[in-house]
């Protein structure tokens, strides 16, 4: 049995606790928040070890494994101190709030064999990873030109600035919260670009964070693309993710639910025509053994897990690909510094 | 247990709610986005027959309850089935707030100063106490009361949050949901999930019984977890008078013809279709393809 404890009591913290508590070779040993309310109900209603300080939970509960989902500023420290004590560890997107640090912590966790994963959950989703099979497989050639999209409801009234989504410092606002999904799987789709121009951050409800963000990305080979992610965006009833990716042979518009492929030329060995071709969530899905919020949940999940049963497992989002995102959104914050304000 | 409709009509086509595409979501969200357009399809749904209604609360609903509750003269009789809570609105809440302010602020908006104050009594008791279950009931409480003065025969969890609980293996949560819904609304607890097999076997172990579980079902095992095979053996082994099962997803948002779902469907031992359409051609279609007794 894998002795798994959870950090970080709030919506992801839940949602993954009752996930990772179905997987039958997992217990889930404690949990540590600093709300006094939620813990006293986790330990009335779940029967859990709880504690206040995760130090605590380190040193006393000493787990495998924990699954981290405290604010993002918090991250670093925690994640430090489970590499000095051996724990496996899977941390929420984003992985850190500090660009310089992000690297270091990566080796640490390779150097000592331990198992590190970051939530870009959008690796796991059906589509997605079908996408990459395809861009992989050169069925569209090479990615010239491409867009990453994210749209939610998510933020519609003006927002104090209170709570740590309300500062940038402590791992708030769109570019963080959301728009890092979108920068990861530009990572995981076309390969992480070498300069960023042109962002821009648009402060639609919130006082301290950016709500909507844009940028440019360039690469060495000639290749670019775009990213524009709002989450103040009443049309959408639940949050959306689109891209669009062109290459010479042809060209994919994919999100959560399906993709369309069109193909200069026909591709009998994928049963592709000449021309548009659409596939849909129901021709590609995957069931898992439980769910909860999406089969890309739980499976990140129970990769985790398998990561850690089967050492030398290459893990599909590691630390260093959360590094790789980090770099990318330090860019875009630097060059919105930078560049990004009309006066 | 009273003996649940064998055919409800459903709502994700009024909003805008496609699992298989955006885009048919949209279309969908502006053609039902005058409400008389829904109250339409509603008329055709009784025409071919159906007298159960399954609708989720909503903002909308709450719309569509208010017509229906003022013009009873107009309809047939019909029976509710709602299923609480909106998890969107939820969603969005806790994210900006964190769970417990989210909480506060469902149960006290949009209730008046008088209702207020007997809600911060209770509630603050719950909250002092720790008491999950008074907690419960409260939201369960401000989910219902759209649909106050309708004749309500099930009272359904979202998946999400039934999902939820049934990770955590809860038990105890479930069963006061259960008691809660049969002595306050009298009304037939019920249960949505994507792990139909699962929960059964949990409800089992924990004496839950006199309840329906509704889930996805389809030959192609979309939105089944772990796979169709378990479903159909959990199913064959289920006695009707413990646990009602009510099939949605039925055509696995369109990936399956409706005359090979329910070719599918009408094997299985199921006592209900939930499905959804807005045209009269699919509405007849489906009612005329639907054959299981209840």
């Amino acid at each position: 049995m894998i002795k798994i404890s959870i950090i970080g009591a709030g919506r992801m913290g839940i949602t993954h606790y009752s996930i990772i508590n179905s997987h039958p070779d997992v217990t889930v040993s404690a949990i540590a928040d600093p709300s006094g309310l939620m813990l006293s109900m986790m330990k009335k209603y779940l029967n859990i070890t709880t504690y206040k300080d995760y130090n605590d939970l380190f040193n006393k509960n000493c787990p495998d494994a924990v699954l981290v989902c405290t604010p993002p500023n918090l991250h670093h420290d925690i994640l430090k101190k489970a590499a000095e004590k051996k724990i496996h560890v899977f941390v929420e997107k984003p992985y850190t709030t500090d660009f310089h640090k992000s690297k270091e912590l990566a080796r640490l966790f390779e150097d000592r064999g331990l198992v590190n994963q970051v939530g870009y959950v959008n690796r796991f989703n059906d589509v997605f990873s079908n996408v990459r099979l395809l861009v992989n497989d050169n069925v569209i050639g090479p990615v010239i030109r491409f867009k990453s999209e994210m749209f939610s409801g998510t933020v519609l009234k003006p927002d104090d600035g209170e709570g740590w989504r309300g500062s940038r410092k402590s791992g708030g606002g769109a570019v963080y919260e959301m728009a890092s999904h979108a920068i990861d799987l530009i990572n995981y789709l076309v390969g992480k670009p070498e300069k960023v121009i042109g962002s821009s951050l648009n402060f639609i409800y919130s006082k301290k964070v950016e709500d909507a963000v844009s940028s440019t990305f360039l690469y060495k080979n000639g290749s670019s693309g775009t990213i524009y992610i709002n989450w103040s965006d009443e049309s959408y009833r639940k949050p959306t993710n689109k891209i669009e990716l062109f290459g010479t042979k042809g060209k994919i518009l994919a999100d959560q639910h399906s993709y369309k492929i069109f193909c200069n030329k026909e591709n009998s060995k994928l049963g592709f025509r000449q021309g548009w071709n659409t596939r849909f969530i129901t021709d590609l899905f995957q069931n898992v053994p439980f769910y909860v919020r999406g089969n890309e949940f739980t499976r990140q999940l129970y990769h985790f897990v398998d990561c850690i049963q089967n050492p030398g497992t290459k893990n599909v989002c590691s630390f260093r690909d959360g590094a790789d995102a980090q770099e990318v959104i330090h860019k875009i914050f630097n060059d919105y510094a930078t560049n990004g304000k009309a006066l | 247990m009273e003996h649940i409709d064998s055919v409800v009509f459903g709502d994700n086509q009024f909003f805008g709610i496609n699992h298989m595409s955006q885009e048919k979501a949209q279309q969908l969200s502006e053609q039902f986005y005058d409400i008389n357009n829904i109250y339409k399809v509603y008329e055709l749904a009784f025409d071919a027959g159906i007298r159960a209604v399954m609708l989720n609360s909503n903002d909308r609903a709450q719309i569509i309850c208010e017509h229906f509750r003022n013009n009873i003269s107009r309809y047939p009789s019909l029976n509710w089935y709602p299923s609480i809570p909106y998890p969107y609105k939820y969603a969005n809440l806790v994210a900006e707030k964190g769970i417990f302010p989210a909480i506060n602020e469902v149960l006290f908006k949009d209730n008046s100063a008088r209702k207020v104050m007997v809600m911060i009594t209770k509630g603050s008791a719950a909250v002092l106490t720790k008491d999950a279950v008074k907690m419960m009931q409260l939201l369960i409480d401000v989910e219902m009361k759209m649909f106050v003065g309708l004749n309500i025969k099930v009272v359904f969890l979202q998946n999400i949050i039934t999902d939820l609980i049934l990770g955590f293996g809860l038990g105890d949560i479930f069963d006061e949901y259960c008691q809660y819904i049969r002595k306050k609304y009298n009304a037939i607890p019920g249960l949505i999930t994507q792990n139909m097999p699962f929960l059964k076997k949990r409800l089992e172990e924990w004496g839950i019984k006199d309840v329906v579980i509704c889930s996805s079902y389809n030959k192609i095992g979309y939105l089944m977890s772990p796979d169709v095979d378990s479903y159909v053996k959990a199913s064959n082994e289920n006695n009707p008078d413990d646990y009602q099962l009510m099939a949605m997803s039925t055509l696995a948002s369109g990936a399956i013809t409706a005359k090979e779902a329910y070719n599918f469907i009408n094997q299985q031992n199921i006592q209900s279709v939930v499905f959804g359409a807005s045209s009269k051609r699919n509405i007849d279609e489906t009612v005329s393809l639907i054959k299981i007794s209840n």
